[in-house]
């Protein structure tokens, strides 16, 4: 989350709006971002019904992979960063780097 | 009589067959895999408090306006 807040400079100006998910609750969350000094929502899927609809629910955590989707203005997913590669999001950062997200 | 219990083996057996790729379909139907690059993302609608009040975020108010970053993380509360 901390790697996004730090490029969030770089995504708005190319008209990209960054959310966070997780499984905890609203208000953890809000704890959360406050800790960690993110600007962006973080949004609760209490119950994990959105991360089984994405695929991505993991037993072995019972929450969500760690998965980065960049997702175009035509609704359509432009790149994708799963697991140890959702570190760091230069991939993303360096898509909305490119002109044609402006579109 | 022999050839009577081969049949009812070979039946079994089928049975057995079916009963497995059947639950091997009910898994795949449960996991329904991630979405792609260049699939259109699920709409969803989540809650978010901003401090003060619980609000609605639908991912479908995004579209033609902005490009949306999704990132899922496991826990609150632990890094990254």
């Amino acid at each position: 989350m901390q790697a996004f807040q730090q490029n969030l400079k770089t995504l708005e100006a190319a008209d990209t709006q960054v959310l966070g998910v997780s499984m905890d609750s609203a208000f953890a969350n809000k704890a959360f971002a406050d800790q960690i000094k993110v600007t962006f929502p973080l949004l609760s899927d209490w119950g994990g019904k959105v991360t089984h609809e994405y695929g991505i629910y993991k037993d072995e955590y019972q929450a969500p992979r760690r998965v980065n989707f960049l997702i175009g203005k035509d609704g359509k997913i432009m790149e994708e960063q799963v697991d140890r590669d959702a570190i760091d999001p230069k991939k993303i950062v360096d898509a909305c780097a490119r002109p044609r997200l402006k579109d | 009589m022999h050839r009577r219990r081969s049949a009812i083996l070979a039946a079994l057996l089928l049975a057995g067959l079916l009963t497995t790729s059947a639950l091997f379909a009910q898994g795949k139907k449960d996991d329904p895999g991630m979405p792609k690059v260049g699939d259109v993302a699920p709409d969803f609608t989540l809650k978010y408090f901003d401090g003060n009040d619980l609000k609605d975020v639908k991912l479908s108010d995004y579209r033609g306006k902005k490009n949306v970053v999704l990132a899922f993380y496991i826990f609150a509360f632990t890094g990254g």
